[in-house]
């Protein structure tokens, strides 16, 4: 299986994104998961190949039911549990496939 | 010697980006305050500064990233004249309506494109997200003392 990618998205893809990429990446390292994650924004992220989108709450409407791919809304970026949940729940989903 | 500024990444923390212990309003005058001191620098037009009020109304508040702490910024655009961020403490925190108000401290960053300030970005964010880090910023009286807090947490 590729690696899989996972697209953190906030307005720019540029600040608090980066912020959640990093709590994302901090959460693959302790169970010992490979993926990429990388930063979007929320008028381009549709576009950009991934297998799921992380993206804040307040941007989720934006895109709602138009992804093709899981959508993840995140209340606060830098919650550690609720990060760590709704990470360790994609990936548990993925692996059920 | 203590320095009046401190390098991460591709940019140049200055003393004259630094306030502390401001006394505003509300969270547009404190996004106001940090885009005034980015505008000083050279490093913005006021549009920027217009940008990354009207970010958080049409974004919505999430860029109140950390308990008390807001990442003000706009899309880079050409009002960016170049890559530098700026940094406010409140003497009264203000509110976004957000889980993590009050807010006292504000970040305004600008950068010209999408990626260049990244890896800088991220040194800075990985010293935030230390526990502690934060209220010791808030605790800051002047702007040496959060340059000397950087200065700690970056060697």
């Amino acid at each position: 299986m590729d690696k899989i990618k996972i697209q953190t998205v906030c307005g720019f893809g540029c600040g608090s994104s980066l912020f959640l990429r990093m709590k994302i990446e901090e959460v693959l390292k302790e169970n010992n998961i490979k993926a990429d994650v990388f930063c979007g924004d929320v008028g381009t992220c549709l576009s950009q190949p991934c297998d799921a989108i992380f993206i804040s709450k307040d941007l989720y409407s934006r895109i709602e039911g138009r992804a093709k791919v899981t959508v993840v809304p995140i209340e606060n970026f830098m919650d550690k549990n609720e990060v760590a949940t709704k990470t360790m729940d994609f990936f548990n989903g993925i692996n059920k496939e | 010697m203590r320095v009046s500024y401190k390098t991460i990444g591709n940019y140049m923390f200055k003393k004259e980006n630094i306030l502390t212990k401001v006394k505003v309003g509300n969270w547009t005058e404190a996004i106001r305050v940090a885009g005034g001191l980015l505008e000083s620098s050279g490093s913005i037009t006021s549009k920027y500064t217009d940008a990354m009020i009207s970010a958080v109304k049409e974004m919505g508040p999430y860029m109140v990233i950390l308990p008390h702490f807001a990442l003000a910024h706009a899309a880079p655009s050409k009002e960016v004249l170049k890559d530098d961020f700026a940094l406010i403490t409140l003497e009264e925190p203000v509110l976004f309506g957000v889980p993590n108000d009050p807010v006292y401290i504000i970040l305004a960053l600008c950068a010209k494109d999408g990626k260049s300030h990244m890896d800088s970005l991220a040194k800075i964010a990985k010293v935030l997200m230390e526990e502690n880090t934060i209220q010791e910023i808030i605790d800051a009286k002047t702007p040496q003392e959060i340059l000397d807090i950087t200065e700690k947490h970056l060697l």
